[in-house]
């Protein structure tokens, strides 16, 4: 499909042949579409598990999985390839890559080569993920990857070593991409494009890449631990050696919970620039907004603990990690209020970026609620490990991410491809996958709330009822997300083609001034900035 | 252009080095982590340097219950020889665990123990106790292992603790060479021996 997305384009500028453009590219326009396609391929094959998951817990009983192994292989490989291989390759891989250049006036990427290996590098890291789940036993471990589950002794084999390295060449590949994106901020806009008139999305992918930059090598140094226990006889985690398994969690979630805000920042970024587009207004507070993100991003790292309440803390370390939850509710309100100001008195257009971009709020102020109820420890004590957990995360990470990227691509699909995407296909598609994920992942706090547990392919008969509930919900979605293809797909062989600027005088950021789709270099002559207003 | 490339690249350099800093200080934390629980008694670590003897003894009482733990790669049977006792703060006593090798060739075994309620942790002295070293067992050898200890009254005065009645100390024996030369061995032997030792720990 990423051929499709640029082989119609009829320009003049010279474009190499398709193994040089699309193998070897440097162009980061290329390379953004070829992020979008990963995730969008990685995307069918996480969707997939999860609905095979939905199906077997359709009714109590066993169904379908009778390896319970395999469950929790199925468990895990959704969790890693969703956050490492389709929300985070779309947002800062694709999208990052397609719009950071184009917004601040930069003719490419600081290193373009980099920018190639980074792709790569994912690439490598995706196939080492899906070997690992058909080498030996499969990692059943939950992305968490907890010792002592997932050390040799329960976990014997190479699959969990093909995982570890699936994450170590994954996180490899994104640390590049950030180095590759924070020079390219700083070093490359175009003159008078100050840090404060960049537009918000741009700021958005600076912080996500800084977190990247502090986060990830603290997963790669955690997973290297637990590739040495597991290989070499070293202890770290090995309570009988005098290590401590609690260890890991400290480092995981260190790791982890920027981690989530590293998914959701770009999500944020984007979303501001729809709001602001189809308001016709520029952004409410728009240096608020931008450090409102880097104070989420801050706070972000001296929270973690409060994903592991349940090891037994004392209760000052408890109240801390507490209210140092809470505290990010306060940054994160200042957005919502801002969207919500935006969009006070102006012009409201309800194309369908900004109808995902309406749901995104909806969606995120839910997750945000019950992730307040969360962030109290006496409370996580029970509701730890249940569906209102799993709820949770879905409604606040993982769907408003995807209709963040929905936002993004329906926004961006004309510049993209210099295709109008069939209006009335995209509506019905919006509708059937929002009316979808809310069916499948409201029902499942209530059933997380009676104690559903979460990672069993089993349960009582009393959580039938959410369960199913929750299960046709998944079919909903499962409809909308095909819909999704039909529309990219009418999309890529529209005849309708779409102006530089396509959604009129509300769309001010630099994109929008050159052609669509957008030529192949861009930018060689640097805009000049000076004097003119901020970029939101 | 070739400026811009070179402090391009220079940046670079200062991100890379962040990236191997931040690794570097994921495995600092292994240290750090330690030295925090020693310092603190987090997580129930008990303060095994520096250990004064009791200098004053209180009227008021705490329960003390000891509780016992084997790995399976350890063919050992392991318990205490009382499973509470109710001691005066600040007064010194001593406990005894027994350990029997039931298994057919010498075993080293060594402890690793903690309090809970985690936070009585810095108030649960140990002055003498079997889990600092390494032990070895001939095959059916049976030991009683000391531990002499005193509960610090100043876990009364702090608002924290002072609700305490009872400490828990727990001891869970793990083989000494948890996987050196030898393991394959060990292990068909400890297989054998759990197999006939209906009640081992």
């Amino acid at each position: 499909m990423s051929n499709e997305a640029t082989a119609h384009d009829h320009h003049h500028d010279h474009k190499p042949p398709f193994f040089q453009r699309w193998f070897c590219s440097t162009n980061h326009k290329d390379i953004g579409t070829l992020y979008l396609a990963i995730s969008m391929i990685a995307a069918i094959i996480g969707g997939l598990m999860s609905w095979y998951i939905r199906l077997e817990l359709t009714e109590p009983g066993i169904q379908y999985i009778d390896d319970f192994q395999f469950y929790n292989v199925l468990v895990t490989a959704h969790g890693f390839i969703m956050v490492f291989f389709v929300v985070m390759p779309a947002l800062i891989g694709g999208f990052g890559n397609w719009f950071v250049p184009l917004m601040i006036g930069a003719p490419d990427m600081a290193f373009p080569r980099m920018n190639n290996i980074s792709f790569w590098l994912l690439v490598a890291g995706f196939i080492l993920l899906l070997l690992s789940a058909v080498i030996g036993d499969g990692p059943g471990t939950g992305w968490t990857v907890y010792p002592p589950l997932s050390n040799a002794d329960f976990h014997p084999g190479p699959s969990v070593d093909f995982g570890i390295l699936a994450l170590h060449v994954a996180g490899a590949s994104s640390i590049l991409g950030a180095i590759n994106l924070i020079v390219t901020i700083f070093n490359m806009r175009a003159p008078g494009m100050t840090i404060h008139r960049m537009p918000l999305f741009v700021w958005s992918i600076l912080i996500t890449a800084f977190l990247l930059l502090l986060a990830l090598p603290v997963l790669a140094g955690a997973l290297t631990m637990l590739l040495t226990d597991r290989n070499f006889g070293t202890h770290f985690f090995e309570a009988g050696a005098g290590g401590d398994p609690v260890l890991w969690q400290h480092l995981f979630w260190f790791f982890g919970h920027p981690e989530v805000y590293i998914i959701i920042l770009p999500a944020f970024g984007i979303i501001s620039q729809v709001i602001s587009t189809f308001s016709r207004k520029p952004v409410f507070g728009y240096l608020g907004m931008a450090y409102a993100m880097a104070a989420i991003g801050v706070v972000g790292f001296v929270v973690w603990a409060h994903h592991m309440f349940t090891v037994g803390f004392d209760v000052d370390t408890r109240a801390y990690f507490t209210v140092a939850t809470m505290v990010i509710a306060v940054p994160t309100g200042i957005k919502i209020f801002s969207w919500l100001a935006t969009m006070w008195g102006g012009s409201i257009k309800m194309e369908v970026p900004m109808l995902y971009a309406l749901a995104f709020i909806f969606l995120f102020v839910v997750g945000g609620v019950t992730g307040i109820t969360l962030a109290n420890a006496s409370a996580d004590l029970v509701f730890h490990d249940t569906y209102f957990v799993v709820a949770h995360f879905h409604y606040v990470m993982a769907i408003a991410a995807i209709l963040g990227m929905f936002a993004g691509f329906f926004y961006w699909i004309g510049k993209m491809s210099g295709k109008q995407y069939p209006r009335g296909m995209a509506k019905l598609q919006f509708w059937v996958f929002f009316v979808g994920v809310n069916v499948l992942f409201f029902p499942q706090h209530f059933a997380g709330l009676a104690g559903m547990p979460r990672r069993i392919p089993d349960y009582p008969d009393a959580y039938v009822g959410w369960n199913y509930v929750s299960s046709v919900g998944a079919a909903i979605t499962a409809v909308g997300t095909l819909l999704f293809f039909v529309v990219l797909f009418m999309t890529l062989r529209s005849k309708e083609t779409v102006a530089a600027n396509q959604w009129g005088e509300g769309a001010t950021t630099l994109e929008w001034t050159v052609d669509s789709p957008a030529p192949f270099h861009t930018f060689e002559e640097l805009p000049d900035m000076t004097g003119k207003a901020p970029a939101e | 252009m070739a400026r811009r490339r070179n402090e391009n690249g220079r940046f670079a350099f200062v991100l890379a080095s962040v990236v191997a800093g931040m690794v570097g200080l994921a495995y600092a934390s292994v240290p750090l982590y330690e030295l925090f629980c020693q310092v603190t008694g987090f997580g129930g670590t008990l303060n095994t340097t520096n250990v004064s003897p009791s200098t004053f003894v209180s009227d008021k009482t705490v329960k003390v219950r000891f509780d016992s733990n084997i790995s399976p790669k350890l063919a050992w049977r392991f318990q205490p020889l009382q499973r509470e006792v109710t001691v005066k703060l600040g007064e010194e006593n001593l406990a005894f665990y027994e350990a029997e090798n039931v298994g057919i060739v010498p075993l080293t075994g060594q402890a690793v123990f903690n309090v809970t309620p985690f936070k009585a942790a810095p108030y649960f002295t140990k002055i003498e106790c079997f889990c600092f070293t390494e032990q070895t067992l001939e095959p059916g050898q049976v030991v009683s292992m000391p531990i002499q200890y005193y509960v610090d009254p100043e876990i009364f005065e702090d608002l924290n603790t002072r609700e305490i009645r009872a400490i828990t100390l727990s001891y869970t024996f793990y083989p000494a060479d948890i996987d050196g030369e030898g393991t394959e061995s060990d292990e068909k032997v400890n297989v054998s021996a759990r197999a006939t030792t209906p009640n081992s720990g």
